[in-house]
């Protein structure tokens, strides 16, 4: 479900890409920092990007220098500590448990197997993190009940399902002010975009397993790639208006580029089935 | 009131044609059209506001205090004809539409399944709560059966065509048009590049 929000390479400026790899490179250190050894292993494109939206609006931001998790030999530049990169990692690890025990419902005893120890090595750090956003836990906790009632009714509507797991992205934000509306209306449409093109990504699957597939449901077996591409070019729409309203800061052209190039590109990949490769890559490596 | 350059983003010593730049481009990405409907408009239509009063500040100080200028700015109008210009003959659907733009949804939304007779406004005004509420699925399915069921109407029509142009509307200077203009080699070689190029 996770890994669909990176931005565009070749588009982005160098000073966009540190600052894209210090933000990823700094929630890493957060996260172990707040939640021990286990919870970087978590960390993925998303939550850097809800680390990007979360942040106060800059100027300019403070480089550091810190060791690298997954290669202590090596120090990389980091951003430096604050309170909306801790709120972006207490809901990072957060959502990487629900989805851990997602996985764990929807697969049998044995598929379930690797999730179940996963989230037993996540476990404390999600209790932690729980009591630090208890709002944001109990909002998605709610979200998912809602999204697997839906699911096992095997709702026809495709906006219902994608309004609840959008809702549940939607909380991650503050609730007030102008800030909290404009953050609100981002989250909320890239939840329902992330929600409708996983779901496209896992057509097929699905179709062999015979589970629940909101776009089958509401498009018949064959689905309906016209329909679905629009819809879901709808809500990134909505998101760039919101992005506009928005002060990002320093973070405006990165986030410009993962909104306007970097998500229909993912798009179009998932519809021709290109992503299954894609998503297994890292953005930093630069090896042709 | 905050420095009226600020808010264009230029320099004080910028030149007239470098301001004027600055404000068109500030004033295609708040305009009016981009936002209707949306939840956010209210904001727009404040940035827009503001953007107007600063270039109009910079025009009439430049010119001196001049005669010609203050007409030059665009934007003020539009709002009005799209929150007033279209009225209801029914009395509930009027009652809808200020509820909708009060940004009282689920009142709306109650109040409209009241009305027993489906007409083409009852589906657009049902399509308008969807697509405030961000369910653009089912606002497009309302905006096509209103445009069905009364296909002379134009307020319908233009609803439905923006639902139809996707994620088109305002993008900043270097994304425009997205992808679209690219062809299939390039699409492929884009693809590879989201991850940094090609086989890590």
């Amino acid at each position: 479900m996770f890994g669909y929000v990176r931005p565009f390479r070749p588009e982005l400026k160098c000073k966009d890409f540190d600052l894209y790899r210090a933000t990823y490179c700094g929630l890493c250190r957060c996260l172990r920092r707040r939640y021990g050894l286990i919870a970087p292993m978590f960390l993925n494109f998303d939550f850097t990007f809800l680390a990007l939206v979360l942040w106060e609006e800059e100027e300019g931001w403070e480089p550091c220098r810190g060791r690298c998790h997954a290669n202590p030999l090596v120090k990389k530049t980091m951003c430096v500590q604050s309170p909306a990169l801790e709120l972006a990692a207490d809901e990072s690890v957060i959502l990487a448990w629900w989805k851990l025990r997602d996985s764990v419902q929807d697969e049998g005893f044995f598929a379930g197997l690797p999730a179940r120890a996963l989230s037993l090595l996540l476990r404390p750090a999600y209790r932690k993190a729980a009591r630090q956003a208890p709002d944001f836990d109990r909002a998605v906790r709610g979200c998912l009940v809602e999204l697997s009632a839906l699911e096992r009714e095997n709702c026809p509507s495709l906006d219902r399902p994608a309004d609840t797991f959008a809702r549940l992205l939607q909380s991650a934000a503050p609730a007030e002010g102008t800030r909290g509306r404009v953050l609100g209306q981002l989250l909320y449409h890239l939840g329902r975009w992330i929600y409708l093109a996983d779901a496209r990504d896992d057509l097929e699957e699905d179709r062999q397993a015979g589970r629940y597939n909101p776009v089958t449901a509401r498009y018949g077996p064959q689905g309906d790639d016209g329909a679905l591409a629009l819809t879901m070019d709808q809500s990134l729409g909505r998101m760039g208006e919101a992005l506009q309203l928005g002060d990002f800061g320093c973070r405006s052209a990165l986030l410009e580029n993962m909104i306007y190039l970097g998500l229909p590109l993912v798009q179009r990949a998932v519809f021709d089935g290109s992503w299954a490769q894609i998503k297994k890559q890292k953005i930093w490596r630069n090896d042709t | 009131m905050r420095d009226p350059y600020s808010v264009l983003g230029v320099s004080p010593s910028a030149s007239d044609e470098e301001v004027k730049k600055a404000y068109r481009e500030l004033a295609r990405k708040y305009h009016p059209d981009n936002y209707q409907n949306n939840p956010l408009a209210d904001l727009a239509e404040e940035k827009m506001k503001e953007i107007n009063e600063a270039y109009d500040t910079i025009t009439k100080q430049r010119s001196g205090g001049g005669g010609y200028q203050s007409s030059q700015s665009y934007g003020g109008s539009y709002q009005s004809s799209y929150q007033g210009g279209y009225s209801s003959s029914n009395q509930t659907y009027a009652q809808v539409r200020s509820m909708i733009n009060a940004g009282d949804l689920a009142g709306a939304e109650r109040l409209l399944f009241q009305v027993n007779q489906r007409d083409g406004e009852w589906y657009f005004l049902s399509g308008s709560i969807a697509y405030r509420k961000g369910w653009m699925d089912e606002a497009m399915q309302n905006y096509s059966r209103a445009v069905q069921l009364e296909p002379n109407n134009m307020e319908y029509r233009q609803a439905l065509a923006i639902m139809q142009r996707g994620a088109g509307g305002y993008r900043p200077a270097g994304y425009g048009g997205g992808m679209d203009a690219m062809d299939c080699c390039t699409t492929m070689l884009c693809l590879n590049c989201l991850c940094g190029g090609g086989h890590c």
